[in-house]
Protein backbone atom coordinates (compact mmCIF):
# COMPACT_ATOMS: atom_id res chain seq x y z
CA UNK A 1 0.00 0.00 0.00
CA UNK A 2 1.33 3.26 -0.99
CA UNK A 3 2.77 5.31 1.81
CA UNK A 4 0.48 3.63 4.54
CA UNK A 5 2.21 3.13 7.53
CA UNK A 6 0.08 0.32 9.13
CA UNK A 7 2.37 -2.21 11.41
CA UNK A 8 -0.19 -5.03 10.74
CA UNK A 9 -0.08 -5.83 14.66
CA UNK A 10 -1.93 -5.04 17.64
CA UNK A 11 -2.50 -6.18 21.20
CA UNK A 12 -6.12 -6.51 23.17
CA UNK A 13 -5.31 -4.39 26.12
CA UNK A 14 -7.68 -4.14 29.74
CA UNK A 15 -8.50 -0.87 30.35
CA UNK A 16 -6.75 -1.08 33.47
CA UNK A 17 -3.12 -1.37 31.49
CA UNK A 18 -3.95 2.00 29.66
CA UNK A 19 -5.63 3.78 32.29
CA UNK A 20 -5.14 4.67 35.91
CA UNK A 21 -7.51 2.10 38.44
CA UNK A 22 -8.58 3.07 41.10
CA UNK A 23 -7.04 1.96 43.56
CA UNK A 24 -3.44 2.74 41.96
CA UNK A 25 -1.26 -0.63 41.02
CA UNK A 26 2.36 -0.41 42.09
CA UNK A 27 4.07 2.96 39.96
CA UNK A 28 6.12 0.65 38.88
CA UNK A 29 3.44 -1.13 36.61
CA UNK A 30 5.02 -1.32 33.07
CA UNK A 31 3.30 1.23 30.64
CA UNK A 32 2.06 -1.37 28.19
CA UNK A 33 1.21 1.35 26.06
CA UNK A 34 4.63 3.12 25.55
CA UNK A 35 5.85 -0.35 24.54
CA UNK A 36 3.07 -1.16 22.12
CA UNK A 37 3.69 2.58 20.56
CA UNK A 38 7.80 1.93 20.26
CA UNK A 39 6.90 -1.60 18.85
CA UNK A 40 4.93 -0.54 16.25
CA UNK A 41 1.55 -1.80 17.80
CA UNK A 42 -1.70 -0.55 17.55
CA UNK A 43 -4.07 -2.14 20.48
CA UNK A 44 -8.44 -2.64 20.90
CA UNK A 45 -9.02 -1.55 24.51
CA UNK A 46 -11.76 -3.88 26.35
CA UNK A 47 -13.77 -2.27 28.90
CA UNK A 48 -13.21 -2.30 32.67
CA UNK A 49 -14.19 -5.30 34.79
CA UNK A 50 -18.20 -5.70 34.78
CA UNK A 51 -20.77 -7.33 32.16
CA UNK A 52 -20.26 -5.50 28.63
CA UNK A 53 -22.25 -8.12 26.43
CA UNK A 54 -22.77 -5.97 23.48
CA UNK A 55 -19.67 -4.38 23.69
CA UNK A 56 -17.37 -7.36 23.41
CA UNK A 57 -19.41 -8.59 20.97
CA UNK A 58 -17.81 -5.95 18.88
CA UNK A 59 -14.76 -6.00 19.78
CA UNK A 60 -14.96 -9.92 18.99
CA UNK A 61 -15.96 -8.52 15.56
CA UNK A 62 -13.30 -6.34 15.05
CA UNK A 63 -10.34 -8.97 15.79
CA UNK A 64 -12.29 -10.93 13.99
CA UNK A 65 -12.10 -8.94 10.47
CA UNK A 66 -8.58 -8.05 11.26
CA UNK A 67 -7.68 -11.92 11.93
CA UNK A 68 -8.79 -12.97 8.67
CA UNK A 69 -7.43 -10.64 6.93
CA UNK A 70 -3.00 -10.79 7.67
CA UNK A 71 -3.03 -8.45 10.90
CA UNK A 72 -1.58 -10.35 13.68
CA UNK A 73 -3.55 -9.97 17.20
CA UNK A 74 -2.33 -10.88 20.34
CA UNK A 75 -3.44 -10.46 23.98
CA UNK A 76 -2.01 -8.29 26.86
CA UNK A 77 -3.38 -9.14 30.37
CA UNK A 78 -2.45 -8.26 34.00
CA UNK A 79 -1.93 -10.55 36.82
CA UNK A 80 -4.20 -10.11 39.62
CA UNK A 81 -7.49 -9.09 37.66
CA UNK A 82 -10.26 -11.68 36.88
CA UNK A 83 -9.71 -12.99 33.93
CA UNK A 84 -6.37 -11.21 33.59
CA UNK A 85 -8.39 -8.21 32.84
CA UNK A 86 -9.60 -9.21 29.28
CA UNK A 87 -13.27 -10.55 29.64
CA UNK A 88 -11.69 -14.46 28.35
CA UNK A 89 -14.28 -16.20 29.85
CA UNK A 90 -16.68 -13.88 27.45
CA UNK A 91 -13.84 -13.20 24.92
CA UNK A 92 -13.26 -16.77 24.15
CA UNK A 93 -16.40 -18.23 23.22
CA UNK A 94 -17.35 -15.08 20.96
CA UNK A 95 -13.68 -15.67 19.22
CA UNK A 96 -14.41 -18.98 18.40
CA UNK A 97 -17.88 -18.33 17.29
CA UNK A 98 -16.32 -15.96 14.69
CA UNK A 99 -14.02 -18.58 13.45
CA UNK A 100 -10.58 -17.16 15.11
CA UNK A 101 -7.88 -18.85 16.88
CA UNK A 102 -7.01 -17.79 20.43
CA UNK A 103 -4.81 -14.95 20.17
CA UNK A 104 -1.69 -15.44 22.21
CA UNK A 105 -2.10 -14.18 25.53
CA UNK A 106 0.65 -12.55 27.79
CA UNK A 107 0.41 -11.73 31.13
CA UNK A 108 2.38 -8.69 32.83
CA UNK A 109 2.49 -8.64 36.59
CA UNK A 110 2.14 -5.54 38.69
CA UNK A 111 4.66 -6.63 41.32
CA UNK A 112 7.47 -7.37 38.72
CA UNK A 113 10.43 -5.02 38.18
CA UNK A 114 9.14 -2.53 35.56
CA UNK A 115 12.04 -2.61 33.53
CA UNK A 116 12.48 -5.91 33.07
CA UNK A 117 8.63 -6.73 32.83
CA UNK A 118 8.89 -3.95 29.38
CA UNK A 119 11.92 -5.91 28.24
CA UNK A 120 9.90 -9.14 28.38
CA UNK A 121 6.80 -7.68 26.57
CA UNK A 122 9.11 -6.12 23.77
CA UNK A 123 10.39 -8.46 22.86
CA UNK A 124 7.49 -10.65 22.25
CA UNK A 125 6.20 -8.15 20.41
CA UNK A 126 8.90 -7.92 17.84
CA UNK A 127 9.24 -11.53 17.73
CA UNK A 128 5.21 -12.19 17.20
CA UNK A 129 3.56 -12.24 14.09
CA UNK A 130 2.10 -14.08 11.11
CA UNK A 131 3.97 -17.31 9.36
CA UNK A 132 5.60 -14.96 6.51
CA UNK A 133 3.59 -16.86 3.66
CA UNK A 134 0.55 -15.05 5.21
CA UNK A 135 2.24 -11.64 5.71
CA UNK A 136 2.98 -12.57 1.24
CA UNK A 137 -0.67 -13.33 0.61
CA UNK A 138 -2.11 -10.28 2.18
CA UNK A 139 0.60 -7.38 3.22
CA UNK A 140 0.94 -5.81 -0.28
CA UNK B 1 -17.58 4.65 50.84
CA UNK B 2 -15.88 7.76 49.66
CA UNK B 3 -16.97 9.22 46.36
CA UNK B 4 -13.88 9.42 43.89
CA UNK B 5 -13.11 12.83 42.44
CA UNK B 6 -14.06 13.53 38.69
CA UNK B 7 -11.94 12.82 36.15
CA UNK B 8 -10.90 13.53 33.17
CA UNK B 9 -11.68 11.20 29.87
CA UNK B 10 -11.10 11.75 26.26
CA UNK B 11 -13.28 9.18 23.81
CA UNK B 12 -10.83 8.16 21.11
CA UNK B 13 -11.91 7.02 17.76
CA UNK B 14 -10.58 3.26 17.23
CA UNK B 15 -7.88 4.57 14.61
CA UNK B 16 -6.11 7.10 17.20
CA UNK B 17 -5.11 3.72 19.08
CA UNK B 18 -5.11 1.42 15.74
CA UNK B 19 -4.00 2.74 12.48
CA UNK B 20 -4.87 -0.88 11.00
CA UNK B 21 -8.41 0.32 11.46
CA UNK B 22 -7.60 2.80 8.74
CA UNK B 23 -8.51 2.50 5.16
CA UNK B 24 -6.15 1.18 2.88
CA UNK B 25 -3.41 3.92 2.25
CA UNK B 26 -4.76 5.97 5.28
CA UNK B 27 -2.39 5.02 7.73
CA UNK B 28 0.29 7.61 9.02
CA UNK B 29 1.66 5.63 11.81
CA UNK B 30 2.45 2.33 12.81
CA UNK B 31 -0.06 1.74 15.64
CA UNK B 32 -0.69 4.28 18.27
CA UNK B 33 -1.16 7.80 16.95
CA UNK B 34 1.59 9.04 19.59
CA UNK B 35 1.06 12.65 19.58
CA UNK B 36 -2.69 12.71 20.45
CA UNK B 37 -1.92 9.91 23.30
CA UNK B 38 0.79 12.40 24.71
CA UNK B 39 -1.34 15.26 24.64
CA UNK B 40 -3.72 13.79 26.49
CA UNK B 41 -1.66 11.46 29.22
CA UNK B 42 -0.06 14.52 29.58
CA UNK B 43 -3.29 16.47 30.86
CA UNK B 44 -4.04 13.36 32.70
CA UNK B 45 -6.78 12.26 30.58
CA UNK B 46 -8.33 8.89 30.62
CA UNK B 47 -8.83 7.10 27.22
CA UNK B 48 -11.73 5.60 26.09
CA UNK B 49 -11.21 3.40 22.55
CA UNK B 50 -14.76 3.88 20.72
CA UNK B 51 -15.12 0.83 18.07
CA UNK B 52 -14.55 1.61 14.52
CA UNK B 53 -17.11 1.29 12.55
CA UNK B 54 -16.19 1.07 9.27
CA UNK B 55 -13.91 -2.23 10.07
CA UNK B 56 -16.39 -4.46 10.64
CA UNK B 57 -19.31 -3.00 8.22
CA UNK B 58 -16.99 -2.79 5.50
CA UNK B 59 -14.31 -5.16 6.55
CA UNK B 60 -10.40 -4.38 6.50
CA UNK B 61 -10.06 -4.30 3.17
CA UNK B 62 -12.96 -1.74 1.93
CA UNK B 63 -12.60 0.80 -0.33
CA UNK B 64 -12.32 4.31 -0.08
CA UNK B 65 -15.56 6.25 0.44
CA UNK B 66 -17.26 9.95 1.52
CA UNK B 67 -20.27 10.65 3.55
CA UNK B 68 -23.05 10.11 1.12
CA UNK B 69 -21.85 6.65 0.61
CA UNK B 70 -21.96 5.48 4.42
CA UNK B 71 -25.20 7.43 4.97
CA UNK B 72 -27.66 4.37 4.04
CA UNK B 73 -30.14 2.86 7.02
CA UNK B 74 -28.15 0.08 7.20
CA UNK B 75 -24.70 1.64 8.00
CA UNK B 76 -26.30 3.90 10.62
CA UNK B 77 -28.45 1.29 12.16
CA UNK B 78 -24.71 -0.88 12.60
CA UNK B 79 -23.34 2.84 14.09
CA UNK B 80 -26.57 2.84 16.25
CA UNK B 81 -26.07 -0.86 17.66
CA UNK B 82 -21.87 0.26 18.28
CA UNK B 83 -23.22 3.37 19.75
CA UNK B 84 -25.42 1.16 22.52
CA UNK B 85 -22.27 -0.74 23.27
CA UNK B 86 -20.04 1.88 24.29
CA UNK B 87 -22.33 4.46 25.31
CA UNK B 88 -23.47 2.77 28.92
CA UNK B 89 -19.18 3.48 29.95
CA UNK B 90 -20.00 6.79 28.04
CA UNK B 91 -23.00 7.65 30.64
CA UNK B 92 -21.28 5.96 33.96
CA UNK B 93 -18.64 8.58 33.47
CA UNK B 94 -21.23 11.52 32.66
CA UNK B 95 -23.69 10.97 35.49
CA UNK B 96 -20.21 10.34 37.55
CA UNK B 97 -19.28 14.00 37.11
CA UNK B 98 -16.53 13.36 34.85
CA UNK B 99 -14.90 16.01 32.38
CA UNK B 100 -15.49 14.00 29.01
CA UNK B 101 -14.53 15.23 25.63
CA UNK B 102 -14.21 13.53 21.99
CA UNK B 103 -11.92 13.02 19.83
CA UNK B 104 -12.65 12.17 16.30
CA UNK B 105 -11.44 12.11 13.18
CA UNK B 106 -11.62 15.13 10.62
CA UNK B 107 -12.24 14.72 7.12
CA UNK B 108 -13.28 10.71 8.21
CA UNK B 109 -16.92 10.30 6.63
CA UNK B 110 -17.55 8.54 9.49
CA UNK B 111 -15.55 9.43 12.39
CA UNK B 112 -15.45 13.01 11.42
CA UNK B 113 -16.17 15.91 13.90
CA UNK B 114 -15.62 19.25 12.57
CA UNK B 115 -15.12 18.27 8.66
CA UNK B 116 -16.06 15.07 6.76
CA UNK B 117 -15.68 14.03 3.50
CA UNK B 118 -18.29 14.46 1.17
CA UNK B 119 -18.61 14.01 -2.72
CA UNK B 120 -22.45 12.96 -3.83
CA UNK B 121 -21.61 11.25 -7.41
CA UNK B 122 -19.22 8.59 -5.92
CA UNK B 123 -19.84 4.94 -6.66
CA UNK B 124 -19.64 2.95 -9.39
CA UNK B 125 -15.87 1.67 -10.39
CA UNK B 126 -12.96 2.80 -7.62
CA UNK B 127 -11.21 4.84 -10.04
CA UNK B 128 -12.14 8.05 -9.22
CA UNK B 129 -8.85 10.52 -9.82
CA UNK B 130 -6.75 11.23 -6.13
CA UNK B 131 -8.22 13.92 -3.81
CA UNK B 132 -11.10 14.61 -5.80
CA UNK B 133 -13.44 14.64 -2.91
CA UNK B 134 -14.73 17.72 -0.90
CA UNK B 135 -14.19 18.35 3.11
CA UNK B 136 -17.60 19.84 4.70
CA UNK B 137 -17.90 21.17 7.85
CA UNK B 138 -20.08 18.27 9.04
CA UNK B 139 -20.14 15.85 11.35
CA UNK B 140 -19.18 12.20 10.14
CA UNK B 141 -22.15 9.62 10.32
CA UNK B 142 -20.81 7.19 13.17
CA UNK B 143 -20.45 10.89 15.08
CA UNK B 144 -23.80 11.82 14.24
CA UNK B 145 -25.24 8.03 15.68
CA UNK B 146 -23.10 8.22 18.84
CA UNK B 147 -24.13 11.94 19.56
CA UNK B 148 -27.81 10.53 19.30
CA UNK B 149 -27.72 8.05 20.98
CA UNK B 150 -26.18 10.02 23.94
CA UNK B 151 -29.14 12.70 23.55
CA UNK B 152 -31.43 9.44 23.62
CA UNK B 153 -30.02 9.19 26.99
CA UNK B 154 -30.42 12.58 28.62
CA UNK B 155 -26.69 13.22 28.62
CA UNK B 156 -24.88 16.59 27.66
CA UNK B 157 -23.08 17.41 24.44
CA UNK B 158 -19.53 16.21 24.75
CA UNK B 159 -17.06 18.87 23.91
CA UNK B 160 -15.39 17.66 20.61
CA UNK B 161 -12.74 18.15 18.08
CA UNK B 162 -10.75 16.14 15.82
CA UNK B 163 -7.31 15.28 14.78
CA UNK B 164 -7.46 15.94 10.95
CA UNK B 165 -5.74 13.14 9.90
CA UNK B 166 -8.39 12.48 7.00
CA UNK B 167 -8.18 16.44 5.42
CA UNK B 168 -6.27 15.79 2.17
CA UNK B 169 -2.19 16.69 3.39
CA UNK B 170 -1.71 15.97 6.87
CA UNK B 171 0.15 18.09 9.18
CA UNK B 172 1.13 16.87 11.84
CA UNK B 173 2.42 19.89 13.75
CA UNK B 174 -0.48 21.80 12.93
CA UNK B 175 -2.80 18.96 14.20
CA UNK B 176 -0.71 18.82 17.21
CA UNK B 177 -0.74 22.86 18.12
CA UNK B 178 -4.68 22.57 17.53
CA UNK B 179 -5.32 19.31 19.73
CA UNK B 180 -3.46 21.23 22.40
CA UNK B 181 -5.19 24.55 22.37
CA UNK B 182 -8.47 22.41 22.49
CA UNK B 183 -7.53 20.89 25.68
CA UNK B 184 -5.92 23.68 27.17
CA UNK B 185 -9.17 25.60 26.44
CA UNK B 186 -10.87 23.01 28.65
CA UNK B 187 -8.66 23.48 31.18
CA UNK B 188 -9.22 27.15 30.89
CA UNK B 189 -12.98 26.35 30.63
CA UNK B 190 -13.17 23.71 33.99
CA UNK B 191 -11.09 26.13 35.92
CA UNK B 192 -13.28 28.93 35.45
CA UNK B 193 -16.15 26.85 36.45
CA UNK B 194 -14.54 25.40 39.82
CA UNK B 195 -14.16 29.02 40.43
CA UNK B 196 -17.35 29.94 39.70
CA UNK B 197 -18.49 27.03 42.02
CA UNK B 198 -16.63 28.19 44.99
CA UNK B 199 -17.58 32.19 44.78
CA UNK B 200 -20.35 31.70 47.43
Amino acid sequence: MNGDARGWRMALVPDSLINSPPHPLPTTLVDVLAVLEASGYGLLQLPPPGEHPLLLAVIADQVAEFSHHGYAVLAIGIHGEPGNGLHWRRMAPLLKHRGVAQPLRHIVRPDADAALEAQRLATLLASYDLPIEEQRRWRV
Amino acid sequence: MEPTKPRKVALLANCLLNQNAKVCEGARYRGVVNPVVEALRSRGYLMLQLPCPEIAFAGARRWWAVYEQYDTPAYRAHCRRLAQAIAPLIEGYLRHGDEVILIGLDGSPSTGVRFTSSKPDWGGRPNRPQDDWEIVPRRGVWIEELEAELAQRGLPPVPATGWALDMGRFDEAGSRRDLEQFLDSRDSASGARGEDLDTP
